[in-house]
């Protein structure tokens, strides 16, 4: 089973959403907040559980078509990964 | 020009069914009896989100005890806030866990107070240890987040590795170890419950091996016992930098053992707006920065690592809450400490009779 085809969710304890007072999105956590990047964000945002690591590389490739797929997917990855270590991000099976 | 803070510090109310000897709530607790509404608490709640806090703890005392805390979780969902309930876990049924989970608690936060239903229960006054257990599992069932805290001294220490145990078997997915710190009951309890310096160590080496070992599956935070470090704790991230308290009265406060200090203007949510009491407020403007510091802090590179230390330790053990905090080596008085600490364990068997929290009631308090 490739990895690319589980299906990342963000973890109910870990809420995104949008810091109006220092204009950032964030994903706030107990006792902590993680900073994301507007590109972080976007990813974020597609953390639903019904979308595959692909799916989410594809979204994101149509958005950004000038962006090289390989770089998307290599974001991607790194991404979740880094959620994924802290506990923050779950991968389903597909 | 002040930064908006991450997170309120709700003190509900000072009420709690424990006698913790460790408890840092001000002795006089029972002088707190005059408690805002749930009106006011949700505009509190309300303005401490548009001041740009992310985050909302319920704390006290045992906020459990307040009829309206699922209306205050929901208020404090609505106005955007990730809500964090830290809580005794005091005959809490799974009624009102599922009814607090509705209202859109995100968090729990569940105290031991040791590693097993004796010395806990014996700590804690009441019987309560195996309960917690079943709360802290019943959070999990439910879907909200779990941390379970413990606080650290010499009648537990040594079964820190039990206590990590305990918070594993229960699912916790944080785990705070924080070192008492001395303040309200136990400034009063100092003696008794100060480590020796070579438990500690132990513990510690315990704790940042499990630390290690859990990470990704638990967080396990060693909060530093800052009368052995080499450095001071920067306590609250430095004053009115990044946490705003209300107390159980509505007084504001930049940290909750603040009640303590001289010359505390104590502004209330009754009167003023949070947001104009975090940015203008004497209070928070008084040691807020490094303006204030006396040169040994201003003259030193760490001064915006640990801001100083401890404005109430400093004011404790100097009667001057202005001075360096005398746990930094650093500091003029760092004999204060050095001279309160144990540097060597007990050889007698400790005295082990039953110490609670202090319980004096001076009169009702402005607020």
């Amino acid at each position: 089973m490739s990895d690319d085809a589980r299906r990342p969710t963000l973890a109910r304890r870990a809420r995104l959403r949008w810091d109006a007072a220092r204009a950032q999105h964030v994903v706030v956590v107990p006792e902590g907040v993680l900073a994301l990047s507007a590109e972080g964000a976007e990813v974020a945002a597609l953390l639903d559980g019904r979308r595959s690591v692909t799916a989410v590389i594809d979204a994101l490739a149509e958005a950004h078509p000038e962006a090289p797929r390989e770089v998307i997917g290599d974001d991607v990855r790194d991404f979740v990964g880094r959620l994924v270590a802290r506990g923050y991000v779950t991968l389903e099976a597909p | 020009m002040s930064d908006p803070p991450v997170a309120l510090l709700a003190e509900l109310t000072y009420r709690c069914p424990l006698r913790c000897a460790y408890c840092s709530n001000p002795t006089d607790w029972r002088d707190y009896g005059d408690e805002l509404d749930t009106a006011v608490w949700s505009r509190v709640l309300r303005e401490a989100a548009e001041l740009g806090a992310l985050h909302v703890h319920f704390s006290g005392g045992e906020p459990l005890l307040r009829d309206d805390l699922e209306s205050l979780v929901r208020a404090a969902r609505d106005a955007g806030l990730y809500t964090n309930l830290i809580t005794s876990a005091w005959r809490v049924t799974r009624e009102r866990l599922a009814a607090l989970a509705d209202a859109g608690l995100d968090h729990v936060q569940v105290s031991v107070q040791d590693s097993d239903a004796a010395h806990a229960d014996a700590l804690a006054g009441t019987a309560v240890h195996a309960h917690k257990l079943e709360a802290a599992r019943e959070v999990k069932a439910l879907g909200m987040a779990l941390s379970v805290n413990a606080v650290l001294h010499q009648r537990n220490l040594a079964r820190v590795g039990e206590i990590i145990a305990l918070a594993e078997s229960v699912g916790a997915e944080r785990l705070e170890l924080a070192n008492t710190q001395w303040h309200g009951s136990a400034l009063a309890h100092r003696d008794a419950l100060m480590p020796d310096r070579e438990t500690l160590a132990r513990a510690q080496a315990v704790a940042l091996a499990a630390r290690a070992r859990l990470r990704g599956t638990m967080d396990v935070i060693w909060v530093i016992p800052d009368w052995y470090e080499d450095a001071p704790r920067p306590c609250m991230d430095g004053w009115g930098r990044r946490f705003v308290t209300v107390i159980p009265t509505g007084v504001v406060l930049p940290c909750p053992g603040a009640h303590g200090l001289p010359g505390m203007v104590f502004d209330s949510v009754r009167d003023r707006p949070l947001g104009d009491i975090w940015r203008e407020g004497a209070d928070f403007q008084r040691y807020r920065g490094t303006g204030w510091m006396s040169p040994t802090c201003a003259g030193c590179e760490r001064r915006d690592v640990d801001f100083g230390g401890c404005r109430c330790q400093a004011f404790a053990l100097t009667g001057d809450a202005a001075r360096t905090d005398p746990s930094c080596p650093k500091s003029p008085d760092h004999r204060l400490v050095r001279d309160l600490r144990r540097e060597r364990p007990a050889t007698a068997k400790e005295p082990g009779g039953p110490l609670y929290r202090i319980d004096i009631r001076r009169g009702p308090r402005a607020s």
